[in-house]
């Protein structure tokens, strides 16, 4: 309590005195034994005589208990700050168990990729980059030497919550960048080929498209007409991007692409891999960041 | 009852939903209102400095001062000339001690349950001049062993004694004690910490040389105290704190101290404190000495009824309670009694004392480890002395 509490903090400091004293087998000299003991026995006397009378009797090896259940949460309590700051959750990286630091699991929504936009929690699955061929997926800052994977899509609410601290990453760290469209909505299944097509003619000017789909409001990009404005207002030849992604073998690269996403084992969106690393759900800044790292602990 | 309780705003407040049952009065006693909104009075209307400055605030204070100083006087019939205003009855045993022209050889007699405050500054005397400090041990039923004083009286310089000791509740025959010393030329100290609270004392009557009480225990404010010393014996004692307000004048090479009593009291006194002080003596001036007594009895007596009805427990001083003032200290074998103290609080907001209360000499010579003590005043009351027994009974289970 008195780590949280600051009218708890003197009474801390006391017992960890007391506790230093003891396990350097010297007696406690501040009292607080007595103290703490008797304040416990007098608060349980008024409800129950037996329990008094066992703790009373027993208050030594209670007081071991206690120890050594604190020791163990002190160690699980660092161990989860380091976590949350490293993964974004108390459990290490995408568990989705419960954190005191981030109590609703904001940093491991996904947007389920069989569902409607939604806030299930998954658990925690074996997503892998392994065999997967991106090769057909926009690209940029080839040869350096870290990559960013992003699969995400353009409509659900955690990839746009990603969206602006991959780029930041990339922007920062010049890594190696792949995007990848997976449309965990039906409402934008049409936007892969879209984007696909755009990327084939247009190469680098589609990351400005790209980055526009992601922070338009939604509804811009429900309709194929909608998405005409924006090819327009990009200067792109909206015939030209139209006619290619009607184009029966696009969509069958297309839907290639697809198969070997789902080949990772994703099970929501966002997903990104950071040098092979999988990082389920909308992490901060910094855990992208940190997966930069080669320093961690575990 | 209900009426004076109201007078003490401590006691309608509550902790944890419980009232509290403040038996520590030995220690402390509570503050009626009176007394605060007195200093609330001085911090309000005049505060300022007394016996220095002439503007308006500056004469109320020093007028206030010289009425506190009549009324504390009359409170234990004394002239006004031989009050001193001091923080407390330890400070005032000090002036006593570094103020008397003590010599090598000279005998300090004490009792044997004296305060660290009236054993300390003479234990001090032994090692700085060379003085003699003996003890004068109480009966076995805790009572004043009047023979053995007389045995020991001849060639004493001072009788420095507790009036009531706050261990036992015990009081010593005083004017007895006085009268044999003056005839075999001693003088006599009486430390009155624990008596002007709950008995009325008299100098005159006393005819006692010297003696001392705080304020805090007798309704006043904390760091308030009193001197009191025949006047003529006042005029050979040399200060032993000197400055501010206690020379008439001063050159770069000399000074020349006032009379007394200003020459003792240095530096700027706590006047609302002083203020506040007056209050409480008029307080307990109408409550009266005797109804203070038949409750104290009443209580001590109802507590230590039923204290003796289990065996474990012993009572410190003599059995019956009309010998105790409002005090019992008790113990139990083998057990540290501060648990007692802690439960008590924890269970019921029942604040009494635990340890060897300022008197280690006492609880060393006896071997034993500490007590807790119950020190009750006018304001406590049956009800709450069974609050306490009802949860003292539910300690004892469990032991």
């Amino acid at each position: 309590m008195g780590i949280f509490s600051a009218t708890h903090r003197a009474l801390a400091k006391e017992a960890l005195d007391c506790v230093f004293r003891r396990v350097t087998f010297r007696p406690c000299n501040t009292g607080f034994k007595e103290k703490i003991k008797n304040r416990i026995i007098g608060r349980l006397l008024n409800r129950s005589i037996f329990l008094a009378r066992i703790t009373n009797k027993h208050f030594e090896v209670f007081s071991w208990v206690f120890f050594i259940l604190m020791i163990g949460s002190t160690f699980w309590v660092v161990k989860g700050g380091y976590n949350y700051y490293i993964y974004g959750s108390c459990n290490g990286l995408n568990q989705s168990g419960f954190c005191a630091f981030d109590p609703k699991g904001e940093n491991n929504k996904v947007t389920d990729i069989n569902q409607q936009c939604g806030v299930e929690e998954k658990t925690e699955k074996n997503v892998t980059l392994e065999n997967i061929d991106l090769s057909t997926f926009p690209t940029k800052n080839i040869g350096s030497k870290n990559t960013v994977v992003l699969i995400g899509c353009y409509e659900c609410d955690y990839t746009r919550k990603a969206y602006s601290d991959i780029q930041k990453l990339v922007r920062e760290k010049k890594t190696n960048y792949i995007f990848a469209h997976y449309p965990a909505k039906e409402n934008t299944n049409f936007l892969s080929e879209i984007g696909y097509c755009v990327y084939k003619d247009y190469g680098d000017r589609f990351w400005a498209f790209n980055d526009y789909l992601f922070t338009v409001d939604k509804v811009e990009i429900y309709q194929s007409e909608y998405i005409n404005t924006i090819l327009r207002n990009f200067d792109f030849d909206v015939k030209k991007v139209n006619d290619c992604a009607q184009n029966p073998e696009i969509k069958k690269l297309v839907n290639d692409q697809i198969t070997q996403l789902r080949k990772t084992h994703l099970y929501g969106t966002p997903t990104v891999f950071i040098n092979g690393k999988g990082l389920v759900g909308p992490k901060p800044y910094r855990v992208y960041k940190s997966m930069l790292n080669k320093f961690i602990l575990f | 009852m209900e009426k004076i309780q109201h007078d003490f705003p401590i006691l309608s407040k509550e902790i944890k939903g419980k009232k509290i049952v403040y038996f520590d009065n030995a220690c402390m006693s509570l503050k009626p209102r009176q007394v605060i909104e007195a200093m609330d009075e001085y911090y309000y209307e005049y505060p300022a400095c007394a016996g220095r400055s002439h503007h308006k605030l500056g004469e109320i204070v020093t007028q206030k001062v010289k009425e506190a100083r009549i009324s504390i006087a009359r409170f234990i019939n004394a002239n006004e000339n031989e009050i001193i205003f001091t923080r407390n009855t330890t400070e005032g045993i000090n002036l006593l001690a570094n103020s008397f022209d003590f010599k090598a050889g000279d005998i300090v007699l004490a009792t044997d349950k004296e305060h660290n405050s009236n054993l300390v500054p003479w234990q001090a005397l032994v090692k700085k001049k060379g003085i003699k400090h003996q003890i004068i041990k109480s009966k076995e039923d805790g009572t004043f062993d009047l023979d053995s004083y007389n045995e020991n009286i001849n060639g004493v310089k001072l009788v420095a004694m507790v009036l009531t000791s706050n261990l036992d509740g015990t009081t010593i025959p005083a004017k007895e004690i006085i009268r044999t010393a003056h005839e075999h030329g001693a003088l006599v100290f009486l430390d009155a910490a624990q008596g002007v609270a709950h008995q009325k004392v008299d100098v005159k009557d006393l005819d006692v040389d010297f003696l001392a009480f705080s304020g805090h225990k007798m309704l006043g404010p904390t760091g308030t105290g009193v001197f009191y010393a025949k006047h003529d014996l006042l005029e050979t004692l040399e200060p032993f704190m000197v400055g501010g307000n206690t020379v008439e004048y001063s050159t770069y090479t000399d000074y020349k101290m006032l009379k007394a009593p200003e020459k003792f009291e240095a530096g700027l006194q706590d006047y609302a404190g002083i203020i506040g002080l007056v209050e409480a003596a008029k307080y307990i001036e109408i409550i009266g000495y005797d109804k203070i007594k038949e409750q104290e009895l009443k209580l001590n007596s109802y507590i230590t009824d039923v204290l003796r009805k289990w065996p474990k427990i012993k009572i410190i001083g003599p059995v019956d309670p009309a010998l105790r003032s409002g005090v019992i200290s008790f113990y139990i074998d083998g057990v540290d009694m501060h648990k007692f103290a802690l439960m008590l609080d924890e269970m019921a907001n029942v604040m009494i004392r635990s340890g060897q209360h300022c008197v280690h000499s006492w609880f060393n010579d006896k071997k034993i480890f500490n007590s807790a003590r119950v020190s009750l005043y006018f304001y406590n009351t049956l009800d709450e002395a069974d609050i306490f027994l009802k949860n003292l009974e539910l300690i004892l289970k469990i032991l």
